[in-house]
């Protein structure tokens, strides 16, 4: 693994945390809508995130396509493009709502998927994690 | 009240069958009594308005017909007659009764709910600075008219100009023993005045009621008012019952009232233009609210409602029992279903199915009208808004996150005068006597109200409020002050005298009170160890003297008294955040960081003064660094849209590389030649 991709994962998983505490833990501990420091933290939080997820995109991809030899087993592989695409909503439906595009059915809209994308990428990251570390099948 | 039902009962009992046309006054009055029975029962159930051509009756119940011209014997004749009674002669077809619980009456009553905090009665006096926000509602910052000593009767005489009546005005029993309201036996009750809203052509005469309540002639100011005749005497009731003594028995013989005999027609019926969608002009004498004084009204844009074609009382509607829609939200908590609502239902369940018994109808009725109660809340700006009623546009807030509409109501971003770095003055016409002429009021007339103050509602939101600062002469004892009422303080202290020659420019005696006044007035009231200390309340500090040195702090019982404000609602694109977020998260924007300086009748320096942040117990550095971040708004949004960008590129070349693969045919060997 080269370090540029160890780096743009290692921050993406960084500001990850950072995000699923503020974002998740608020949700969880049962004081949502997320407001004052926990939101700013989030905020500022969230372009580190985009950068990290975009670099994370560039350098891995590659090795993560059905049939590369890159070391990866097919669960991290399939749970990189899990986590680019939810990343992807993720940072769409952070940064739509910024903008006089929808109202308030659709900014609530953005806001659930938001929501749960984020969920769904928070555990594909989880289980990327672990999975990073597992060797490949040997094929008989 | 949008229709006859709604309104309640209207009726044709001024017109009477042709045999009782021209019976002897006897059989009038019998006739009148015997059809006066069924009134209540008749109904026109019309939207179209009903003439109200009607006979008069005054307190007695008696039909008032004023005398021919001419006597039989040849003599000219003045029309004189009693006053008439709004309860004897507008509550033949409507209930009066059930009118009287509704919400501009029923503030002093026990079952009254108070409702979220409104708009107190402001005890004003410049003479010896005091300005008190009295309320029989009982909202916290108020003072109930009665812990200060203001006798109702006191508090009828103060506030009767904008007093519609009934309540306190108009007590149940009259304590003739009672030196205050036994003088009612004398002045006569303050009822309803039903025309002071229901009258549509804007006829009706708020100065010569405030004149005539000015005399205490609380019987014949709603006769005066609605144009209908004079006051004949040159001594008005308040002066006969200034030298009535309490427990001797009333004088019998009271002035009378010079009729209009153009307003009679030949069977003494008048006719009484009345609405129920009442214009708005009958809503403003009480209600108007102006932040651009004098002659600056002119850029008033009124409210956006208004200028769209709609009266107050489309959304601030009532049925029978006038229990006004206020329109804010959470309000259906804050009503019952009243027994008079209940009544009639039961009488309309139980005409439709005879074999309902009034026992097995009550639960019923008012089973149902718990249940429609709930439409009071789509008369709420939300409610309106998102159910269309009344043509109103969709709620969109396009660009809002949903988070602002948990926050903040409504009317944070949409009412009242658009925020700047401090509130603005604002005349109320309670408190400044607005709608009867008088020298033009200004920035300093007491009392000083102001708004818009972001605080937080009882349900968390942001709203914007009216604020005032109590004001008043009081004597401290055990950590608690005593309000002296302005003849108290008066005869207590010596309090500094405007210059003569300064009273045309400023009749309002407006200008402050400096350290050094404020010193030698607390000095002139008499020592009294039983009462306490003397002490000054104002500006949102409490002043008093520390061995004989003025000293002053801010104490719980100067803070002042805030209420929510709905109105004028501002068009969308005058609405905050309409020119972006800036308008709230800025370094400098009014939410978080105008300055609300306490207003009273001291010199600026010695005034309270506090952040908006502070008024709502805010943190100033999270505020301060929340709006800092929005500069880096945009550079976010570009950052995040870039890569987004890249995201998506990767994906899109990836998956149509991993299309391709799937859906292209398997490459072939090449064999050798």
């Amino acid at each position: 693994m080269t370090m540029s991709r160890k780096f743009f994962y290692g921050i993406m998983c960084a500001a990850g945390v950072v995000l699923a505490v503020t974002g998740i833990g608020t949700y969880a501990l049962g004081h949502p809508p997320m407001t004052h420091w926990a939101l700013m933290t989030h905020v500022a939080a969230a372009p580190l995130f985009a950068l990290a997820l975009a670099g994370v995109a560039l350098t891995w991809a590659g090795a993560c396509t059905r049939g590369a030899v890159s070391g990866l087993s097919g669960l991290a592989k399939f749970l990189f493009w899990v986590i680019l695409l939810c990343g992807l909503i993720v940072l769409l439906t952070g940064v739509v709502p910024m903008t006089p595009v929808f109202g308030t059915r659709g900014q609530h809209t953005l806001y659930l998927l938001h929501r749960y994308s984020a969920i769904v990428l928070t555990a594909a990251i989880l289980l990327h994690l672990p999975a990073l570390f597992r060797r490949p099948a040997a094929k008989v | 009240m949008t229709t006859a039902r709604a309104q309640g009962p209207q009726t044709r009992a001024g017109v009477l069958p042709g045999s009782l046309r021209r019976p002897t006054l006897a059989g009038l009055v019998l006739a009148l009594a015997a059809f006066s029975a069924s009134a209540k029962d008749l109904v026109t159930e019309s939207r179209g308005p009903f003439l109200h051509n009607i006979q008069l009756h005054d307190a007695q119940d008696r039909v008032i017909s004023p005398p021919a011209v001419v006597s039989d014997d040849g003599k000219p004749q003045d029309p004189k007659g009693n006053p008439y009674s709004t309860a004897q002669t507008c509550g033949k077809c409507h209930d009066y009764e059930a009118i009287s619980q509704g919400w501009h009456f029923n503030a002093a009553l026990d079952n009254a709910k108070p409702g979220r905090p409104g708009e107190p009665w402001v005890l004003t006096d410049p003479a010896t600075y005091t300005q008190i926000p009295l309320s029989y509602r009982g909202w916290a910052g108020t003072f109930k008219p009665g812990d200060l000593g203001v006798a109702n009767y006191d508090f009828v005489t103060n506030f009767a100009r904008h007093l519609p009546g009934g309540g306190v005005g108009e007590p149940g029993k009259i304590d003739a023993t009672d030196p205050k309201m036994g003088r009612m036996q004398i002045t006569g009750a303050l009822e309803i005045d039903c025309l002071i809203c229901h009258q549509s052509t804007g006829g009706y005469d708020h100065e010569g009621r405030a004149t005539a309540l000015k005399g205490q002639d609380f019987r014949w100011a709603p006769t005066i008012a609605a144009g209908l005749g004079t006051f004949a005497s040159f001594r008005s009731a308040g002066s006969i019952a200034d030298q009535w003594h309490p427990g001797r028995p009333a004088p019998t013989t009271l002035p009378s009232i010079k009729y209009d005999r153009s307003k009679f027609d030949a069977d003494n019926n008048v006719v009484f233009q009345v609405a129920n969608r009442v214009p708005n002009g009958d809503c403003y004498y009480c209600h108007t609210s102006e932040t651009a004084l004098g002659d600056d009204r002119w850029h008033g844009d009124l409210d956006v409602h208004l200028r769209a074609g709609l009266l107050c009382v489309d959304c601030h509607r009532n049925g029978l029992d006038h229990m006004m829609v206020r329109g804010y939200e959470g309000e259906v908590r804050d009503r019952t279903v009243t027994d008079t609502a209940i009544d009639l239902r039961v009488r309309m369940l139980r005409r439709d199915n005879a074999a309902l018994t009034e026992e097995q109808a009550r639960p019923l009725a008012k089973q149902q009208l718990e249940k429609e109660i709930g439409l009071v809340e789509t008369l709420s700006c939300r409610g309106c808004h998102t159910t269309g009623r009344l043509g109103s546009p969709a709620l969109v807030h396009k660009g809002l996150p949903p988070i602002h509409l948990e926050k903040l109501s409504c009317t944070a971003c949409h009412s009242g005068p658009f925020p700047g770095s401090s509130p603005v003055v604002v005349h109320t016409s309670l408190a400044h006597k607005l709608g009867l002429p008088a020298q033009m009021r200004g920035q300093e007339t007491a009392p000083i109200i102001v708004e818009p103050v972001f605080l937080y509602g009882a349900d968390g939101k942001i709203e914007p409020c009216k604020m005032v600062w109590p004001s008043y002469w009081a004597r401290w004892k055990d950590g608690k002050a005593t309000p002296m009422l302005p003849a108290e303080a008066a005869k207590a202290g010596t309090f500094p005298k405007q210059d003569s020659a300064d009273a045309p420019r400023d009749p309002y005696n407006t200008k402050p009170l400096s350290d050094a006044q404020i010193q030698q007035v607390l000095a002139s009231f008499p020592e009294d160890a039983g009462k306490g200390q003397a002490v000054f309340i104002a500006s949102g500090k409490i002043f008093r003297l520390e061995q004989g040195k003025l000293v002053s702090a801010e104490d719980a019982a100067a803070k002042p008294y805030a209420w929510p404000l709905a109105h004028d609602v501002r068009p969308k694109v005058q609405a905050l955040g309409a020119r972006g977020c800036a308008d709230c998260h800025s370094s400098d924007s009014p939410m978080y960081f105008a300055t609300i300086a306490a207003r009273g009748p001291v010199e600026p320096a010695e005034s309270l003064s506090k952040g908006m942040w502070e008024m709502r117990s805010d943190d100033k550095t999270l505020a301060s660094f929340f709006a800092f971040t929005f500069t880096f708004r945009l550079m976010l949004k570009c950052l995040v849209f870039a890569c987004a960008l890249v995201v998506l590129a990767v994906l899109t070349h990836y998956g149509l590389r991993g299309i391709g693969a799937i859906t292209s045919p398997p490459a072939t060997k090449k064999t050798a030649p």
